[in-house]
């Protein structure tokens, strides 16, 4: 995972008109589209809000200019475990429908039914849809500026510090582990490698692992020294500039608030 | 075992997300009085440090892999389940925002299942299985084997009360999954703390108040 990291960052990196949108607009938008999405109740008209949703998402995805392969490279790595849990549902219903049609016998008396597909298929696109408006949010926006973003929508200043420190380490770990990883790669080691006893590769992992373990940690007081040097104490904060939003800004987030809450209220009223 | 979204509804992840705030603010304050002074920034570094230490792929058995969560050894180094709390949160928003890896809305769920049930599950496995068994390795690895299946069923039974998960296969299939991955976290943290143990005694030193 922490491979992408330096991947996505350099996409976040780019310039286009969602790229230079402030983080504020993107994160209300994401938040509010992700909860809007997982707040609908499951049934048949969800797919008409997943088909808005989507439109919105991919209308924004064509707008960053972030190419569809990476967006659905990063997509696709999330989804095993989600899948996984659909696979169980529907294997397993958790609730008894009234009259199940079944559409598939298998053995030890497991069936599959269309009601217990239909559900699935209505919160994979739930499910989908959330993971492509978080991989869009942090395609688009740096780091740096998503903390000064929520920051800015309020987020306690404690709170940013601290996930701003650990944004800087992300990369020098990030850069670490790939060290790390190339240094084994050159001796030839493969933890996957089966002429080698189990416990051996186990054993070496765990040093490697714990190496980083006891290098982040002495880091982390290398970190906490310099910062004391420079006045580090108990009242020390976050200062972030206040920032109004600019009119583009206002109307991108009135016109997709709208789609976001508008959409699901509407249709839910209609259906 | 990240929880993704669209399979909590919202009331109940709410519950959760209100949970894990408290527990949150419980490990702030724990970083701010117990850890001798102000440093704060010494765990957010180490957060940092595990999410880097969670990339590593682990062979389990038959072709699987896994990584390390990393609940159970933080807790036990640093010598406090909210040491767990504070840094898995953290790698759980960088992991939910970043990569979408684990829900919005059910990252307070996660919080629940693998920052505070690891955590606890991880110190308090660790000083009750030392003091019935006296092997600091032995009870390390036991402790690390219960945070890793405990969040998992923990999991499962969130999934269950949400509807949208059924009981019993979801119980066998991640307790099964997660014992199998369990047994490379209890292997990797035993390491880990012999590790540490060699290398820096001082940290554990100073986690249980005892020279080793």
């Amino acid at each position: 995972m922490i491979e992408e990291l330096f991947e996505i960052e350099r996409l976040a990196y780019g310039d286009s008109p969602v790229h230079r949108l402030d983080a504020r607009v993107k994160l209300v938008v994401v938040f509010a589209a992700v909860i809007a999405l997982v707040a609908y109740p499951v049934d048949g008209s969800v797919y008409l809000l997943a088909a808005v949703m989507g439109a919105l998402l991919l209308s924004l995805l064509l707008l960053s200019r972030v190419p569809l392969r990476t967006f659905l490279l990063r997509v696709g790595a999330i989804l095993p475990f989600g899948l996984s849990i659909l696979l169980l549902q529907v294997l397993f219903p958790p609730v008894a429908f009234a009259s199940p049609t079944v559409l598939l016998t298998l053995p030890l008396g497991v069936e599959v039914t269309a009601e217990a597909l239909a559900k699935a298929s209505m919160i994979g696109a739930r499910f989908v849809l959330c993971i492509g408006f978080v991989v869009l949010l942090s395609s688009t926006t740096r780091l740096q500026d998503l903390l000064t973003g929520a920051r800015r929508l309020g987020f306690p200043s404690e709170f940013t510090l601290i996930l701003g420190m650990m944004a800087r380490y992300l990369f020098v770990f990030g850069q670490m582990f790939v060290r790390v990883r190339n240094a084994l790669a050159t001796r030839c080691f493969d933890p996957f490698d089966r002429s080698l006893p189990y416990g051996y590769r186990v054993r070496q992992l765990g040093n490697t692992v714990g190496t980083m373990f006891l290098r982040s940690y002495e880091q982390g007081e290398r970190t906490y020294t310099a910062m004391l040097c420079r006045g580090y104490g108990r009242d020390a904060y976050l200062f972030v500039q206040k920032k109004p939003l600019s009119r583009r800004d206002w109307t991108v987030l009135a016109v997709c608030m709208a789609v976001v809450c508008g959409a699901p209220v509407l249709l839910h009223l209609a259906a | 075992m990240h929880i993704p979204d669209s399979f909590i509804p919202i009331p109940q992840a709410a519950v959760y997300w209100l949970i894990a705030l408290v527990f949150i603010a419980l490990a702030l304050r724990w970083v701010r009085r117990e850890m001798s002074e102000e440093k704060v920034p010494l765990v957010a570094v180490l957060a940092a440090g595990v999410f880097a230490l969670q990339a590593f792929n682990i062979p389990v058995m038959m072709g699987t892999s896994g990584h390390l969560l990393g609940a159970a050894l933080v807790a036990i180094v640093l010598g406090s389940p909210f040491a767990a709390v504070f840094v898995l949160s953290l790698v759980l928003i960088v992991q939910g925002v970043l990569f979408g890896d684990g829900g919005l809305t059910t990252m307070g769920a996660n919080i629940i299942n693998m920052g505070v049930i690891g955590g606890f599950v991880g110190y308090y496995g660790y000083h009750g299985l030392l003091s019935l068994t006296k092997s600091r390795f032995a009870s390390a690895a036991g402790a690390a084997w219960l945070a890793c299946i405990i969040p998992a069923l923990a999991a499962a039974l969130e999934l269950t009360a949400a509807g949208t998960f059924p009981l019993v296969p979801g119980l066998v299939g991640m307790g099964v999954y997660h014992a199998l991955i369990g047994v490379v976290e209890a292997a990797i943290t035993a390491v880990v703390l012999g590790l540490i143990v060699s290398a820096r005694p001082d940290i554990l030193e100073r986690a249980e108040g005892a020279p080793i």
